[in-house]
């Protein structure tokens, strides 16, 4: 593909012939005002001209904070480019994996996980791919319009599986957990605290109002059926 | 010393504008030719000179060189310079006015003389830089006729006021140069550092927010924990409200109807509670919409969303409406004097129906001049016997001749007697 100097033309919807995202040009994934923003910085204009997969992990490895657009003039966050070269890029899911599973670079890995919730069309995909990042606790700085946050990984996966809308971009619908648990195409969660929280499930149950003969030096709830996660029944009959 | 103007205002010559062609007062004047060797030395070229700075490194290294350069010798050398030659000039001023006489300093000795003079004579050349305008104020020396021998003996070069600017901007020019040197190694060092080309805002700010990991490990983790268990607790709420409902559908269904009835009315019941406990629309109040774009705002602006202004007064509210003129007697006092008014009141004044007093049509309105039966609607004039043509009973049929008498049996046709 000749990468012209001006892209422009590999982003008019008409006569696309790329790999369809939701049967859609995937750069229709953002929205034009943003789309414009986008093209229009010069980030983008410098650094993300003739991108392929590998020279895109160079610059995302630069990067040292998330975000969507910030300032009265709404600029482009450099993680938000990105995110725009990847979409016209669709590199492969192995590509994809891998990005997301680099221990060592924590903003590449929320960049791969942003792609993953907007490009993967399969929710229990989605969700098994994702869910154990939220045992990953490093810091993460990000751009709001008017200054700077401090947040998590996991918070960044969490907004990603519950929000609406993150970083200027209207994230595509997805499926709430509970229907795709009743449909039985997924598991219930298992939390990466585990037994800790089994523990303090057992502390809270056994305190709660009955009255629980307790022998000395022993605490645990008695009577509790052993617990997988939070969706069990029988917790909330307590 | 550039020449006096005609004119009042400053000159600004001496401003250093970048590209800004000077010309020296040589080229202009009709004198050129005849203009001295030591003047046309520092005789100003047509074209600018290129700067003595490149604006390129030429190496990549360099860049890093030119950090480590230290102007001050350079500074240091550029002073020493500059009181070199101004003693040069106080020195070939002194020597011009070698022996000039000026009307106060008669009786001075000539070397202190010389030192003072010179001195101001220092002192207003720096003043003079900043405004030549002013003319200068030193005493203008008295001129001494010097023989032809003796002003060929000049060896030391004498400055005049051209040859002054001419090193006044060559001063200046140097100094300009220097100051880009300085902003190419900022750019460069600027560069070393890492700083982007694209991103010109303040990335000082974002140092505010530390994203450096395992600063604390403990407090990171037992962070984590908090937000996990808040994850955690999120979810299970939601599938006990879901499962609330569920139960709440089930017991209702498994009522029986009056017990649904039975709750129903007590919900109602409680409603009604709440509404009698707001207050009553006065009369002809004004009813204030709260808008319809409400959002999910904090407390405070809830409970003002939700205020009960119904019944209150405020500030020029008639309470009596009744009192006022009936043209002022409407719920909206703005509206009053403003074109397009409407004169509704309200539903009830606008009526045109009848309304509860239905029963006066019961009784007749008019007993004397009664209608006729057959003008009468159906309700007042009903008989037992009926109505129309069966409101009257058939009366006695009147007599006819033949029934009554013998005679006229001739006559075919019945007639009726009186």
């Amino acid at each position: 593909m000749a990468h012209a100097a001006d892209a422009k033309k590999a982003l008019d919807s008409r006569g696309y012939t790329g790999s369809l995202i939701r049967g859609d040009n995937p750069l229709k994934l953002f929205e034009k005002p943003v789309r414009d923003r986008i093209i229009e910085s010069y980030y983008w204009k410098e650094q993300c001209f003739g991108l392929n997969a590998a020279t895109l992990l160079d610059r995302a490895i630069e990067l040292t904070f998330i975000g969507g657009t910030y300032g009265v003039s709404q600029r482009p966050t450099p993680f938000l480019c990105l995110v725009f070269k990847m979409l016209q890029l669709t590199p492969d899911k192995e590509v994809i994996l891998f990005y997301l599973q680099q221990e060592e670079f924590k903003y590449l890995r929320a960049l791969a996980a942003f792609y993953i919730r907007l490009a993967w069309e399969k929710d229990a995909e989605v969700y098994e791919t994702l869910e154990p990042y939220l045992a990953d606790s490093r810091k993460l700085r990000r751009r709001t319009r008017e200054g700077w946050t401090l947040t998590h990984v996991d918070e960044f996966v969490d907004d990603l599986l519950i929000k609406g809308r993150i970083c200027a971009t209207t994230l595509p619908k997805l499926n709430p957990r509970v229907m795709l648990e009743d449909e039985d195409k997924l598991e219930p969660r298992i939390s990466a605290l585990g037994e800790e929280l089994e523990e303090l499930d057992a502390d809270d149950d056994g305190s709660d109002g009955e009255v629980v003969e307790v022998a000395n030096g022993q605490a645990n709830g008695i009577g509790q059926a052993e617990e997988d996660g939070e969706n069990d029944a029988e917790m909330v009959a307590d | 010393m550039p020449p006096k103007r005609m004119t009042a205002n400053r000159d600004r010559s001496h401003r250093y504008f970048p590209g800004k062609v000077e010309y020296a007062q040589d080229a202009l004047s009709s004198d050129s030719e005849n203009s001295d060797a030591e003047v046309s030395s520092a005789h100003q070229p047509a074209k600018p000179s290129l700067p003595k700075a490149t604006s390129f490194p030429k190496d990549a290294r360099l860049a890093a060189n030119l950090s480590k350069i230290n102007l001050d010798a350079r500074r240091a050398q550029a002073a020493a310079q500059e009181a070199e030659r101004l003693k040069r000039e106080a020195e070939a001023r002194a020597k011009e006015e070698e022996g000039f006489v000026t009307d106060d300093d008669n009786d001075e000795d000539d070397g202190s003389r010389r030192e003072q003079e010179s001195g101001s004579e220092e002192e207003e050349q720096e003043e003079s830089t900043s405004s030549e305008d002013d003319v200068p104020k030193r005493r203008m020396p008295a001129p001494k006729f010097i023989s032809k021998t003796n002003r060929k003996q000049h060896s030391v070069p004498v400055f005049n006021e051209e040859e002054l600017a001419a090193q006044e901007d060559a001063r200046r020019k140097e100094r300009a140069d220097e100051m880009l040197q300085l902003q190419l190694e900022k750019q460069a060092a600027a560069k070393a550092a890492g700083k982007k080309d694209w991103d010109d805002d303040e990335e000082g700010l974002a140092d505010e927010v530390d994203d450096t990991d395992d600063v604390d490990p403990e407090e990171e983790r037992a962070l984590w924990k908090k937000r996990e268990l808040l994850r955690i607790k999120r979810d299970r709420d939601a599938i006990e409200s879901a499962e609330k409902e569920r139960e709440e559908i089930e017991r209702r269904r498994n009522l029986s109807k009056e017990e649904r009835e039975a709750e129903d009315r007590e919900y109602i019941d409680t409603q009604k509670e709440e509404h009698e406990g707001k207050g009553k629309m006065g009369h002809m109040q004004k009813y204030f919409h709260r808008g319809a774009y409400t959002f999910d705002a904090d407390d405070e602006t809830k409970q003002l969303l939700n205020r009960d202004i119904m019944g209150s007064r405020f500030q020029d509210d008639a309470r009596d409406k009744s009192m006022l003129p009936s043209a002022l007697q409407i719920r909206d006092m703005t509206k009053i004097g403003k074109k397009g008014r409407t004169r509704y009141r309200d539903m009830k004044s606008e009526d045109t129906g009848r309304w509860g007093d239905l029963g006066v049509r019961d009784r007749r309105k008019d007993g004397d001049h009664r209608l006729d039966e057959r003008f009468l609607s159906d309700g007042d004039a009903e008989r037992p016997g009926g109505t129309g043509a069966n409101a009257y009973a058939v009366g006695e049929r009147r007599k006819r001749v033949d029934d009554s008498r013998d005679g006229r049996r001739d006559d075919k046709r019945p007639k009726y007697g009186r």
